[in-house]
């Protein structure tokens, strides 16, 4: 088939005035039929009945995988690709290393690519490793000669010398893994193009893979990572690309563009949050009546002479939040109604952690404080200035009761809350700090 | 077209690779091990021998056994070519899924495995044509040329079939069903002059049955087949592959995703 102007796919590389661009790809489009997705395959017999019957021109429905992207990556940089899951990450690096054709746009990739989207695809299960690896690198575009080279480097780099000429069926899945990564990575690519694959794999093998790739990075290769190890694209990447439903929302920036997405992530789990507190609404703000007065419910038990109304977490602004940061403030608001004359009334609230710790627990009368005379209906604001807790699903108590302990509402677990955090601290509590190392303040150090 | 054959050359390597290694897979791991290839043309023969020969009582043909060896044997690499090869794409499917591979040698693999078997088993019939007591003919030098005929035929066959077979599933199952009814309306257990002069024209008209009678012609009559017959395959071959051609061009880049 004869190359299109529009629709290069020049994997081959050209020798001709060096490319500024390792990688172009302008507007590109694909689309994917709802039947391929499902599977379905036609049959010749099928077709020819419809076609013979005049059946009905089933209407074919289409999934845009991935719509009006441009990407360019200059040669040598590194550039990695976050998303959530289905927003076509997948589909764009298929797209690059030529196994899909674009609908619209151009993909030109200039020298060879490397793709490590399935490592060890084509590896045959009853072939010795040596086979395999001869056979793959052909397929990765070397010669015999080629590999004869550097057989013993692929071999010693998957740490695999003892067993290379045992069938690969007998390898577990990580040796598998092993000698697919280092076929890959020694067939001299331009562009690496790694997807996710580093997930698999034992640490010390996957640090080993990183400082290849890290390797490839100095020696000007250019680099495509896919991955949801914001970490990694933060640490080696020039640029973040965020693709969400097949284009991409932001780009620039790692720092920048991964905080961007992490909010962007926290907004779409606070609105889970939100959807199932409301499912569980109705059973928090119920007024006492006579039919379940005596009815004790695990999570509620109480007179009821006072009684909470509504329990919520808000911000500064008066927001309610269900997903907070450790350097939050919050306020822990809730409403009270009076029904009886009372004079002893003690208001507390419990923090609890999933698992069941108790991050934090008080009441008025702990902190000896006097609550007085209640209103008819009123408020009551347990204002906390720095949240000051470590990523975790935490749920809140909160009760109003007597100073002998008599309750008149007792709610357990009546607000549950997220908090996340960008830094993977170990432990329950982050209290303010500063490290500082023979007097020097290192957050001083780091600015400068 | 060219774009398509320079693709062939680059892979060179790859197609040898590969011809190699479904070899090796068809002979590893099994006792027999390379005897399989001659065991089932083998039973066949013995198995058409004694109905025909000693049910039927056919006796148009001297030395109808080495008659029957010569033509099944052409005829099993024929359908095993045809069939592996169209099902070749779709077997393979994890490698155009998962890596940028040429799916077009994948269908020319397969006619070479099956050619890589067929050759290895002419030895055997030649065997049997010195313990018959028959004559070895020249013409027999001319086998190969059949053989490269044979290899672009079918090729071009497969590569529209194996195209096909990514769209609608079923083409494999169709062939397979076809290529029983076609056995029997080449001359393989029936020598082309014992058809009725008036239904000649079915087999003139078959490429397959052509293909056959030629190896019968070289081999035991030592003869040439006529130069209409050659010019005749021969435009069959290049109408496939063009034909396989035009349909692969079309349709290959979409594989990934019907796959």
């Amino acid at each position: 088939m004869q190359t299109q102007a529009t629709d290069t796919h020049d994997v081959a590389g050209s020798t001709k005035a060096a490319p500024k661009y390792a990688l172009e790809l302008v507007d590109i489009s694909k689309a994917f039929r709802r039947q391929t997705l499902k599977g379905g395959y036609t049959t010749l017999k099928t077709s020819l009945l419809r076609w013979a019957f005049g059946g009905e021109g089933q209407a074919r429905e289409v999934t845009r995988a991935v719509e009006n992207v441009t990407v360019r990556i200059p040669q040598g940089a590194s550039v990695g690709i976050i998303g959530r899951n289905g927003s076509g990450k997948s589909t764009l690096l298929k797209l690059i290393s030529g196994i899909y054709k674009a609908d619209a746009g151009r993909v030109q990739v200039h020298g060879k690519v490397a793709a490590l989207i399935e490592l060890g695809a084509g590896f045959h299960p009853d072939f010795s490793g040596r086979e395999n690896l001869y056979l793959g690198g052909v397929i990765h575009g070397l010669t015999k000669a080629q590999i004869d080279q550097r057989f013993d480097e692929i071999v010693k780099f998957a740490e695999l010398e003892h067993v290379i000429d045992d069938p690969v069926r007998t390898y577990s899945s990580g040796m598998f893994m092993r000698l697919g990564f280092s076929l890959a990575v020694h067939t001299d690519p331009d562009v690496l193009i790694v997807d996710e694959v580093l997930a698999v794999g034992d640490a010390a093998f996957v640090a080993k893979c990183k400082d290849r790739i890290a390797d490839l990075r100095m020696q000007g290769k250019t680099l495509l990572l896919v991955t949801h190890d914001l970490d990694a694209v933060e640490r080696w990447c020039d640029e973040a690309i965020w693709l969400h439903e097949g284009r991409i929302k932001d780009r620039g920036e790692p720092r920048r563009v991964i905080d961007q997405y992490r909010s962007f992530l926290e907004r779409g789990e606070e609105a889970e949050l939100f959807q199932s507190a409301d499912k569980e609404e109705s059973s928090v703000a119920q007024p006492a009546t006579d039919t379940n007065e005596h009815k004790v419910e695990a999570s509620r038990w109480g007179s009821r002479e006072v009684e909470i109304a509504a329990v919520r977490l808000v911000d500064r602004d008066g927001a309610v939040r269900l997903l907070l940061h450790p350097e939050d403030r919050v306020s822990l608001e809730f409403d009270y109604v009076r029904h009886e004359n009372l004079k002893d009334v003690v208001f507390g609230i419990g923090i609890n952690r999933s698992d069941g710790v108790v991050v934090h627990g008080s009441n008025t009368d702990i902190e000896r404080l006097t609550v007085p005379n209640l209103r008819q209906k009123g408020t009551v604001r347990f204002c906390i200035d720095r949240l000051g807790l470590l990523e975790g699903s935490y749920s809140i108590d909160v009760a109003v009761h007597r100073s002998d302990g008599y309750p008149y509402d007792y709610h357990k677990h009546v607000v549950s809350f997220v908090v996340r955090s960008p830094m993977k601290m170990v432990g329950v509590t982050l209290p303010p700090h500063r490290w500082e190392v023979d007097g020097v303040d290192l957050r001083s150090s780091k600015a400068s | 077209m060219f774009e398509n054959l320079r693709h062939i050359s680059r892979y060179r390597a790859l197609i040898s690779a590969l011809v190699v290694r479904h070899l090796s897979i068809r002979y590893r791991g099994s006792v027999l091990g390379f005897l399989w290839s001659f065991l089932n043309p083998l039973c066949l023969m013995l198995v058409y021998t004694l109905v025909f020969r000693h049910y039927i009582r056919f006796n148009g043909v001297p030395n109808y056994t080495i008659f029957l060896f010569c033509g099944l044997l052409p005829w099993i690499w024929l359908s095993s070519a045809l069939l592996e090869g169209t099902n070749a794409i779709v077997a393979s499917g994890h490698l155009i899924t998962k890596s940028m591979f040429p799916a077009l040698i994948l269908p020319l693999v397969a006619v070479l495995t099956t050619m890589v078997n067929f050759v290895l088993s002419l030895p055997l019939l030649f065997v049997f044509v010195w313990l018959a007591g028959l004559e070895f003919h020249l013409t027999m030098l001319l086998i190969p040329l059949a053989i490269i005929l044979q290899c672009l035929f079918v090729f071009g066959v497969t590569l529209a079939t194996s195209t096909l077979n990514v769209r609608f599933r079923d083409v494999q199952h169709l062939l397979a069903n076809a290529l029983t009814l076609l056995f029997f309306l080449c001359p393989v257990v029936y020598p082309v002059e014992s058809v009725p002069e008036r239904w000649r024209f079915t087999l003139d008209l078959n490429p397959l049955a052509l293909f056959v009678r030629s190896y019968q012609q070289l081999i035991l009559d030592g003869t040439i087949p006529n130069m209409e017959t050659i010019g005749y395959l021969g435009l069959w071959a290049l109408g496939m592959l063009a034909l396989g051609n035009i349909l692969y061009s079309r349709y290959h880049e979409s594989f990934a995703e019907m796959l």
